[in-house]
């Protein structure tokens, strides 16, 4: 590039500049050229009507003349400006507005200011007229474009409001599930929830009852988004106040599932894993309202679904009863809860991780912390569904009983 | 997923195909409304034919609860028919084929149902 510009090109860069200040809506004189323009287009109509008016005095005509000259060189230099201004110049020669403005001046420049014998293409001025519209409409899209422009504004600043909101309150949501489980000598479990990119529902629970048991939970709330997120905490709540009250299990799905059932106008769900563990005897009494059955793992390497599965989900049905299951943990068990984001997420070809592929890493783990399986499963899940988004919840809890 | 009604004299069928997902369950709902509320009459009875719905999730699940209860309350029969095993499986655990009548196929759940 060079450092000196050509006459040329500065003459180029000053009418840019000027076509700029002229013609943008934003110009520094575009109010006032554009006030110009319509009163010369109103003006120029009116004296047309003046002039075909019958005995006008001479020295009329003549002013009505000369004043033509100005029409017509003011927007002539307006066009050429126009032309100048475009970015695309034949689309805009050829647009509705360039065409206008031609039409507006060619008259004069076919005919001049006096073919008496081409009287009737002097009406052409008329379409001087068009030219008001033109400039109308002009300044109507552009009064529409900024008020669009702002309103876009407006919604992506909402939006971004709404999503800042949205992931504070899931972190809130993961935050308010514990850390850790209760410290207790016999037994130890570990847990981890990981949310899918909208708000979801998945949630475990542990809990110190009255009389040294410890309640674990594993939950799972129907669909995603803020409801799910609500319903999660109503129920998460309403399970940890009558918990302690509970003699078994059971017993606590029941209330629970009666009062859900009138706080639920949107008629939701949750499917809940419950259960409680006597951590001197190793006794796990457990009831399940449609929950995926939990797998045990006995310290031989066998693994098998918890039985009692198929109550119904709290929340549909204000009578449902669950029955309360007992099992005797003995050293080396482990009892894995999950919810079903973990065997059913999918890969990009659409296949499920599976309740298989599950039980394979349940089965190879054989000894340490249950933190360890978590990691475990969490990785073989995440290897599995590669590139594949994570469409649900990832809840996830290990308890290993040692010894009373 | 692909949703299709045909009606068997009074009765309505609603035949879904492919996946019953969050994706699908509020276009499915909307459906199922329109079905429930009747075209020119109520139906006696709404028939789904699950042969080809290959998955259900829990919003899918939750869409089933809701038309359940509407029907109840219009004293319109619900029922499930040709369930495969995925979507079995689902509606066990849940304990929702406690709650809504399953039958093994179509023919079985025509002939069952009240025609008028």
């Amino acid at each position: 590039m060079s450092a000196v510009l050509r006459p040329l090109q500065l003459f180029n860069l000053r009418l840019h500049h000027l076509a700029e200040q002229l013609l943008e809506p934003q110009g520094r004189y575009a109010a006032g050229f554009e006030n110009l323009i319509v009163g010369l287009i109103v003006f120029s109509v009116a004296s047309i009507g003046v002039e075909a008016m019958p005995q006008v005095p001479q020295w009329l005509l003549t002013v009505l003349r000369v004043a033509e000259v100005v029409v017509v060189a003011v927007f002539s230099f307006e066009y050429l400006l126009r032309i100048v201004a475009a970015p695309k110049k034949l689309a805009f020669i050829v647009s509705f507005q360039g065409v206008v403005d031609l039409l507006a001046i060619a008259p004069f420049f076919l005919i001049g200011l006096d073919a008496r014998w081409l009287r009737a293409l002097r009406l052409l001025r008329l379409l001087r007229l068009l030219k008001l519209q033109t400039h109308f409409l002009e300044h109507t899209v552009a009064e529409r474009t900024r008020e669009l422009a702002q309103k876009n504004a407006a919604l992506l600043a909402a939006q971004a409001q709404l999503k800042a909101e949205i992931d504070l309150a899931r972190a809130m949501q993961i935050a308010i599930l514990p850390a850790g489980f209760p410290d207790r000598p016999g037994c130890e479990a570990a847990a981890c929830m990981i949310p899918a990119t909208t708000m979801g529902g998945d949630f475990y629970d542990f809990m110190e009852l009255p009389g040294g048991e410890i309640g674990l939970v594993m939950a799972d709330v129907s669909g995603h988004g803020v409801p799910a997120a609500f319903f999660m905490a109503v129920a998460r709540t309403n399970l940890r106040e009558l918990a302690p009250h509970c003699p078994d299990p059971g017993t606590c799905l029941n209330r629970t599932n009666e009062v859900l059932c009138t706080q639920n106008p949107m008629d939701l769900f949750v499917t809940v894993f419950y259960c409680m563990l006597n951590t001197h005897t190793g006794l796990l009494r457990y009831a399940n309202a449609g929950h995926n059955p939990p797998y045990l793992r006995r310290a031989d390497g066998s693994v098998h679904a918890l039985d009692g599965a198929g109550g119904l989900v709290l929340g549909a049905m204000a009578d449902s009863r669950f029955e309360t299951h007992s099992l005797q943990l003995l050293p080396g068990d482990r009892v894995v809860l999950f919810t079903d984001g973990v065997t059913e997420a999918f890969n990009s070809t659409d296949e499920a991780y599976g309740v298989e592929r599950l039980i394979a890493e349940v089965k190879a783990y054989d000894s340490g912390a249950a933190s360890g399986l978590i990691d475990r499963i969490r990785n073989s899940v995440t290897r599995f569904a590669g590139d594949a988004p994570q469409s649900d919840d990832i809840a996830l809890s290990v308890l290993t009983w040692r010894d009373s | 997923m692909n949703v299709r009604l045909e009606t068997v004299g009074k009765v309505a069928v609603v035949i879904l195909e492919g996946r019953l997902d969050f994706a699908t369950a509020e276009g499915f709902q909307k459906q199922l409304e329109l079905v429930l509320a009747g075209i020119g009459s109520v139906p006696p009875a709404v028939v789904i034919d699950c042969a080809a719905l290959q998955y259900i999730s829990s919003a899918g699940l939750r869409v089933l609860l809701v038309a359940a209860k509407a029907a109840q309350r219009a004293r319109i029969a619900f029922c499930l028919c040709s369930l495969t095993a995925a979507v079995r499986d689902v509606l066990d655990v849940s304990g929702f084929s406690r709650i809504v009548t399953v039958y093994a196929d179509r023919g079985v759940a025509l002939a069952q149902v009240p025609q008028g």
